[in-house]
């Protein structure tokens, strides 16, 4: 396939097969430096201390929370869509790039994808400690019991449980199935023998015969196929749990795509935020370009637009719908005693992304950090605002409270903080971070410079396991 | 990596006369479908009305979707368009002459909206006045047009000046504009869905409306496309348009009809399920009068779709694909009846006959033909364009 | 005692000639091991179009029919219960747990029949014959079980397409 001259490299440098495969390959197999010692350590010592939180939740009950009437839900479920909101662009980059066939998503996608398993693991975490007994939590599924009782299907709340856990499933799914060939590679590269059976054991025996791409290519289309309806009906049912309702800024046609782009939008922010770090740690700088950058930057441009203009229509309606209560919802968020977070949420998801229509922005790396960092403030103080402000001021003003989080609350989050950073830096230790075979399929027509001849490894630098 | 490209030459397009009879004789079909419902059905003034308004919109549409298509797929770097480049070109130049239609439709704005009637307008009409007044809501249209017209004539002339001098900066120059164009598009298309659409059901309001009416819009241009680009690849004006282009298109139909589908159900379950009389008189008056129609508009523009499009050989068979782009684009059409029918003209009143067939033949014959004179003005295919090469020979998943 | 005869590649396009010249010449080709799947390779092999989109809308149909079926015995005959004030027979209420399972079932039942019919699973031992093709080798095998030449007459055809490395072992099967 012809690939015009004007499109920008997806791998910079002079590289051959083998060179990707070794620079892939690299964190893999050396020794983890001082810096991941220090990471991990200090994730994992926060996701302890969020699951002794989650421990002490549960013994007390729901009490040591700051929820309370009317305020049901606060930092839990602003939690809980944050996180699913987060692990969206995993599955829009394996999925959705894949069947607009965008090749730069190859460099990037299994991180993504891992990062949406992981961040749909601790948003996972919230429904379940919110409903305070937690050894009761199977009651959600719909199990024969001798009560003759069944779960509410009518409810958004059990859409959701399906939603989540259809996502979870069909995402580790997609994720795997695309690495068992690159497996298959670290398996062939390993030297010990305990580490070459692992990897055979979890390459499930990959031997890249053309039979078994060809199936594997199918199957990875019907997934991607499967999966981006997937995605859109995950956030769009989370959003239900809202827009189903009767309470002004809550109940609003707009929430379902809304939700999805805020989602995506939300996603490739923290995508950007690991990707940089990553690249530069892993020295995969020539896969993972300023163009990819680029490319993740121009989707963030696109759905924070989006989200902006669901805000400006959100607030246009609450005018036209002549409702008292709609108007009220809207002045609140804007002047009420929340209105902080209003004015963060906007500044960071309206404002700030619009920068990133001038292109030196988009296609500088500090600045783009920086920015993914605020987007995704950003996008919390979102469903804080969505979450807290409608509930604490709905029709009836005597029923009228404030709420604030209590210090478990913040605790239970930064948990689910570390343990996402925690199983992000185990996985690069133990998994390819870029889908080799995939960047390989690509090198020829799109990288800068590709060679037959890998390039000369001084003896110093050969890799010993 | 060798590369066996073959560019085959166009035949040159002549917007000949029998193409121009059978445009005419199109017309002369709507025309008398019109007559026939004024005289022969005694049609209530609303009704014709409604419909010349439902027609002006389907006009509208079919050539802003083509621009908003273009656009994206600039935006997006995306090359295998290229081929149908022209197709959407000339498509979104109807855009002007759209207005045309509009204007003949404004002596019966008072029968299609009713906050026009100033003198008896209840509390909450009242309240909506500062926006739903004539002099703003002309004045909307007119810098809706002004702006759409604007982007659909600049970057027609931006791409047929590269046919003659091709410039380094050409590529950059279309992202610039199509951004610029998204941008207000996207605003626009809310806007104006709210003017025209909405507020026929003056006293009801959804915040998807706007997106709603973008997707159907958006299919409608789509199932057009498809369907001129399969009649020109006939006639070999296209040839380095393949079976692979015709995939896309239909993967495009495919996943952006279950996208209305969607959006669709979004709104009607949302509304459906919180059960709030100020907003479910809307869906009432549709299931409770408009039943067959609410749920075949469901039936043609979601189950069409999915089960005739979800196979890959479908979507690569010319004729089959035009086959079902014409039931979607019917489908839209029944949606865009729904959407205004109910409000206008009533369920008494409302109906589908000669006039609802038949008027449509003009709309569409004017279209073609404003199509047909741009598509020939200039080269069917943007030869010079640095993504020609790569739209000719690709390959699809 | 039967042998199996392989060289490789180091340029997919060369991969691409040599399987076409030695399906020309009539050589069965046992398989060909690749670290990507090479495009235009299914073609030429002439291998058959993949099974797996039809497991999945078939799974796919089942579970969506399963999970429609379920909720609305649920509603109207297990336990019917008033929620919210809507019939027992709330159609789009029930909507999305289908759409849900219909996907999970789907993407499952495909994975499944996937590993199942490539042989790949947990504790697979695959016969690797050269290590590389992980890395950066196209590898074609031949063996003389399929056909009617000799083992020499295989190593020379095979060499004669410009493999590298060509080899012999006898698998004594």
């Amino acid at each position: 396939m012809h690939v015009s001259p004007v499109r920008e490299p997806l791998i910079t440098g002079a590289k051959s097969y083998k060179d990707i495969t070794n620079d892939v390959m690299a964190p893999v197999k050396a020794k983890p430096g001082k810096l991941w010692y220090i990471g991990i350590t200090v994730s994992a010592l926060l996701m302890v201390f969020g699951f002794i939180m989650i421990g002490y939740t549960v013994w007390f009950g729901i009490g040591t929370w700051g929820a309370d009437r009317t305020i049901g839900w606060g930092w839990d479920i602003t939690n809980f869509v944050w996180w699913v909101g987060i692990g969206h662009a995993g599955t829009f980059i394996s999925a959705i790039l894949l069947l607009f066939r965008q090749k730069w998503r190859t460099s990037i996608n299994r991180a993504a994808e891992a990062m949406t398993i992981i961040a749909v693991m601790c948003a996972g975490l919230f429904p379940l400690i919110h409903m305070g007994r937690l050894p009761l939590g199977f009651y959600i599924l719909p199990y024969p019991n001798s009560r003759d009782l069944w779960v509410n299907f009518n409810s958004p709340l059990l859409w959701d449980v399906f939603a989540i856990t259809t996502y979870l499933l069909v995402s580790i799914l997609f994720w795997y199935m695309g690495l068992i060939p690159d497996l298959g590679t670290i398996r062939d590269r390993m030297k010990t023998a305990w580490k070459k059976k692992t990897y055979n054991l979890l390459s499930f025996g990959w031997k890249g015969s053309a039979r078994h791409w060809h199936r594997h290519e199918s199957m990875s289309l019907i997934l991607a196929g499967l999966a981006a309806p997937l995605v859109l009906s995950v956030h769009t049912i989370v959003s239900f749990d809202f827009a189903t309702s009767v309470i002004p800024g809550w109940h609003t046609t707009i929430f379902p795509p809304y939700f999805v782009s805020g989602a995506v939008f939300s996603g490739f922010a923290m995508v950007l935020t690991l990707m940089i770090v990553t690249r530069k740690a892993l020295n995969l700088e020539d896969y993972i370009t300023v163009g990819h950058v680029e490319s993740m930057n121009k989707i963030i441009i696109a759905t924070g637009s989006i989200v902006g203009i669901a805000y400006i229509t959100e607030l246009f309606m609450a005018w036209y719908s002549g409702v008292e209560y709609e108007r009220y919802a809207f002045m609140n968020r804007m002047m009420g005693p929340y209105a902080w977070a209003y004015w963060i949420m906007m500044t960071c998801n309206v404002i700030s992304p619009q920068l990133l229509w001038i292109k030196k922005l988009r296609r500088s790396l500090t600045f783009t950090f920086i920015l993914s960092i605020f987007i995704n403030i950003g996008m919390w103080f979102e469903r804080f605002v969505i979450v807290v402000t409608s509930l604490h001021r709905d029709y009836l003003p005597s029923s009228w409270s404030m709420y604030a989080p209590t210090w478990v609350e913040v605790a239970i989050f930064l948990g689910t903080l570390g343990l996402f950073f925690t199983l992000f830096f185990l996985f690069i230790r133990v998994f390819p971070v870029i889908a080799l075979s995939e960047v390989k399929a690509v090198a020829r027509s799109s990288a800068e410079s590709f060679i037959e001849k890998p390039v000369k490894v001084k003896p110093s630098e050969e890799p010993h396991i | 990596m060798k590369e066996n490209i073959q560019i085959r030459d166009a035949v040159p397009f002549n917007f000949g006369k029998n193409l121009k009879k059978a445009l005419a004789i199109a017309a002369a079909i709507g025309l008398i479908a019109l007559l026939w419902g004024i005289f022969i059905s005694q049609a209530p003034a609303s009704r014709i009305w409604a419909n010349m308004w439902m027609n002006a919109l389907m006009f509208l549409f079919l050539g802003l979707g083509a621009l908003f298509f273009w656009a994206v797929n600039a935006l997006g770097e995306s090359t295998w368009q290229i081929n149908i480049q022209r197709i959407l070109e000339a498509m979104a130049l109807t855009i002007p002459f759209s207005l045309i239609l509009f204007v003949v439709t404004f002596p019966g704005l008072g029968h299609i909206f009713e906050w026009t009637h100033t003198e008896h307008l209840d509390r909450i009409l009242q309240e909506k006045t500062p926006y739903l007044n004539i002099p703003f809501w002309i004045l909307r249209m007119v810098i809706y047009f002004a702006l759409w017209s604007f982007f659909a004539i600049y970057l027609r002339r931006v791409s047929v000046r590269n046919d003659f001098e091709p410039r380094e900066d050409y590529l950059r120059r279309i992202r610039n504009t199509s951004g610029w164009f998204i941008v207000i598009f996207a605003i626009t298309s809310s806007t104006s869905a709210w003017d025209w659409l909405m507020s026929i059901d003056a006293h009801w309001f959804s915040t998807l409306y706007g997106w709603y009416i973008f997707s159907s819009l958006f299919v409608s241009a789509l199932a057009v496309i498809i369907i001129i680009t399969v009649a020109l690849r006939h006639y070999n004006i296209l040839p380095n348009v393949t079976s692979e282009h015709l995939h896309d298109l239909g993967k495009y139909l495919f996943g952006f009809s279950i996208f209305w589908t969607y959006l669709w159900f979004s709104q009607y379950m949302l509304i459906w399920y919180s059960n709030i009389p100020e907003e479910t008189f809307y869906y009432v008056e549709r299931v409770r009068h408009f039943k067959t129609l609410f749920y075949l508009n469901v039936g043609l523009n979601f189950l069409v779709p999915l089960l005739a499009l979800m196979t890959r050989n479908s979507k690569r068979q010319p004729l089959f694909l035009a086959g079902v782009s014409i039931v979607v684009l019917m489908g839209h059409y029944l949606d865009l009846y729904l959407a205004i029918m109910p409000g206008a003209v009533g369920h008494e009143a409302a109906a589908i006959g000669v006039l609802e067939i038949g008027l449509p033949f003009f709309y569409i014959a004017a279209f073609l033909a404003v199509f047909f004179v741009f598509f020939g003005k200039a080269k069917p295919v943007p030869e010079n364009h640095p993504y020609f090469i790569e739209s000719s020979s690709y390959e699809n998943i | 005692m039967k042998s199996i005869v392989y060289g490789y590649f180091t340029d997919e396009n060369d991969l691409l000639e040599a399987v076409k010249k030695l399906q020309d010449d009539g050589i069965r080709i046992e398989d060909v091991r690749t670290p990507f799947p090479v495009h235009g390779l299914d073609a030429i092999l002439k291998l058959p179009r993949s099974g797996l989109p039809k497991v999945a809308f078939i799974a796919g149909l089942a579970g969506g029919v399963l999970a429609l079926w379920f909720q609305i015995w649920v509603f109207t005959s297990a336990w019917p219960l008033v929620i919210g004030g809507k019939p027992y027979l709330s159609l789009p209420a029930f909507i999305p747990v289908t759409f849900e399972v219909t996907v999970l079932f789907a993407a499952f039942a495909m994975v499944i029949v996937f590993l199942v019919r490539s042989n790949l699973g947990p504790g697979s031992v695959p016969d690797i014959l050269d290590e590389e093709v992980t890395d950066d080798h196209f590898q074609i095998i031949l063996s003389e079980k399929h056909n009617k030449l000799s083992d020499t007459e295989l190593v020379n055809a095979l060499a004669s397409t410009g493999a590298l490395g060509v080899q012999n072992i006898n698998t004594g099967k």
